[in-house]
């Protein structure tokens, strides 16, 4: 679909030069590999996805090709499913807000009163939890709110309970806790890429002219740092709705998202029935992607590591 | 750009602005420990004599290191996961940078176009990739799952990676430098050869080494198009799910330092070259 673009604007001469067509190909080729992997890989996997999510599968876990939509109204005739989904968008939702608002205060922190030389230091720190592996970092959670964690250690040290307690993990708490933990330095990243552009005197000046302190962070600032925001909310609300290995590392029996659920069917070999769910996440991403394409910086978030 | 000066020294502010600052500070305090500490945790369990990791600690010990450096099993995964990674980070830099030459040079028109197209890869999440790769290999291509499969899926997202990182790099590029190459003789391709590669090195080198990380790292891609081999974090995930084995935070220690190292490599990297194309950049006469 969007690769079409690239390839049809391809073709078109570039600025006021005129080259021969064979030249135009020879300038492009190099481009051929990562196109190949692009289609080959991403686009051509994903399109077959669709197409199997028409299909369906018999008795005897074969697909046949028969097209309808049944694994799409299977989908939302099932409550069960149709509460998962409606729970990974509540979580994504509340934890895209948590992470919004306690990045925020850090981002604000660094670009306002910490020399930046500091303040890239700082940011390198809270970067570096975002770079080590994503399954160890879930995983790294239990020492604290598992069984023999540090949490009911403690806890029973200090006499408060005799047993550990499964109150702090297996649960739809502890996977939102998880959750904001693993995604907040996407957020504090990209607001303060948008914060350290922002001229703060501004903010003195909409004060000198009359404006109180908290006009002047709705008027000024908000506006200013809006790309900062919606990049941020993008980083944290899309991979949620992809989060899998959260909800079986630390959620509860009760506790699974809408990717487990593909997970699932997949590992029961009913892949049309995986597919349409997985394609309704991919076609909701794809969505938010284009809908907030202007605002996105995805170089703030990963040109930086 | 906003004066970096604490704005409590330059001018009259209301009465609550000291208490914001003092409470910004201490909030950032509180979110490096919640950063940082289930890592530590990790960490000091993975040096617990105890066999079910936990507070209080028991005492110091290198057994665990000791065990996982007799893993076999562990040893393979590793093994494979260092193979793929290889070979992931050459093809991805080699594919990724050429795509980025021509994102960048090349006229294509509707660059945003091409931008969104080539951080879908990136944002869409892992299990979705995971599981259109596996029908696409398991069902369409009818390929055995394999560590070749493996490596596939780790391109679809370390390429576009590659592709951002050095199209961010030549963007910033002074093509001044190259058209001097060229008034003094030089054919296209020894200018790219001399002038301009060397200058985008560093962001080539990033990007390889960020490659590494992300494909040595990678667990959901990894989970559904592996085969009978195991990578090291699927073979980590699977000890998980058999229950807690202290080993697995030694794994995890070592492969946090390693991470750690081959990212502080990189960023040295990139700092590097940042500051020489500054130089390179005033030292020409400003127009």
């Amino acid at each position: 679909m969007s690769a079409e673009i690239v390839g049809g604007a391809a073709v078109a001469p570039p600025t006021t030069m005129t080259i021969g067509r064979g030249a135009r190909l020879r300038q492009l080729a190099p481009f051929l590999p990562a196109g190949v992997i692009l289609i080959g890989l991403f686009f051509a996997p994903l399109a077959l996805m669709l197409v199997f999510s028409f299909w369906q599968t018999n008795e005897k876990l074969d697909i046949v090709a028969t097209w309808s939509l049944q694994n799409y109204a299977n989908f939302f005739d099932n409550p069960t499913y149709v509460r998962t989904l409606a729970k990974t968008i509540i979580i994504g939702a509340g934890a895209t807000v948590a992470c919004l608002l306690m990045a925020f205060a850090i981002a604000y922190f660094l670009a306002r009163y910490v020399p930046r030389r500091w303040a890239t230091i700082a940011l390198l720190a809270i970067v570096v939890p975002f770079w080590t592996s994503y399954l160890l970092r879930v995983y790294s959670w239990q020492a604290i709110l598992g069984e023999f964690g540090a949490i009911n250690q403690v806890l029973m040290g200090l006499g408060l309970i005799s047993e550990p307690s499964r109150l702090f993990v297996y649960n739809d708490a502890s996977t939102f806790i998880v959750l904001v933990y693993v995604y907040l330095p996407f957020a504090a990243l990209a607001l303060y890429a948008s914060l350290e552009r922002f001229d703060f005197t501004q903010l003195t000046a909409a004060q000198d002219l009359g404006a109180r302190p908290d006009q002047a962070f709705r008027h000024i600032l908000l506006p200013q740092i809006r790309p900062g925001i919606i990049t941020a909310c993008i980083f944290v609300f899309i991979p949620i709705l992809g989060e899998f290995l959260t909800p079986i590392m630390v959620g509860g029996a009760n506790g699974l998202l809408i990717a487990n659920l593909v997970s699932n069917f997949f590992r029961n070999a009913l892949i049309p029935e995986g597919a349409a769910v997985a394609f309704m996440i991919a076609a909701l991403v794809t969505l938010l992607l284009i809908v907030f394409r202007r605002y996105l910086q995805i170089e703030d978030v990963v040109a930086r590591g | 750009m906003a004066n970096r000066v604490d704005p409590l020294e330059t001018m009259p502010v209301s009465r609550y602005a000291r208490s914001v600052s003092r409470g910004l500070r201490l909030w950032f305090g509180l979110m490096m420990v919640f950063l940082y500490v289930p890592i530590l945790f990790m960490i000091v369990f993975s040096f617990d004599e105890s066999r079910t990791p936990g507070l209080p600690i028991t005492g110091f010990t290198l057994k665990w290191y000791e065990v996982m450096l007799g893993n076999r099993v562990l040893l393979r995964a590793l093994g494979n996961s260092l193979t793929v990674a290889a070979i992931v980070a050459v093809l991805a830099t080699t594919i990724g940078t050429m795509a980025a030459f021509v994102l960048v040079r090349g006229g294509i028109r509707r660059r945003n176009a091409a931008r969104i197209v080539f951080t879908m890869p990136i944002m869409v999440p892992g299990v979705l990739i995971g599981v259109a790769l596996l029908i696409y290999f398991a069902r369409v291509l009818h390929m055995p799952l394999s560590l070749v499969t493996v490596v596939a899926g780790h391109l679809t997202f370390t390429v576009p990676f590659v592709v951002l990182i050095v199209a961010a790099r030549l963007q910033g590029f002074d093509r001044a430098l190259e058209w001097a190459a060229a008034d003094l003789g030089a054919s296209p391709r020894r200018a790219i050869r001399h002038i301009v590669l060397p200058l985008i090195a560093p962001a080539i080198l990033a990007g390889a080494l960020i490659s590494v990380t992300l494909s040595i790292d990678e667990f959901v891609i990894t989970w559904f198009t592996v085969g009978a081999q195991a990578t090291l974090p699927t073979y980590i995930y699977t000890q998980i799910k058999f229950g807690v084995t202290p080993e697995v935070n030694a794994v995890a220690t070592v492969l946090l330092g390693v991470t750690l190292a081959f990212l502080g490599v990189a960023a040295l990297i990139l700092s590097r070259g940042r500051a020489l194309s500054g130089r390179l950049r005033r030292r020409r006469p400003t127009a």
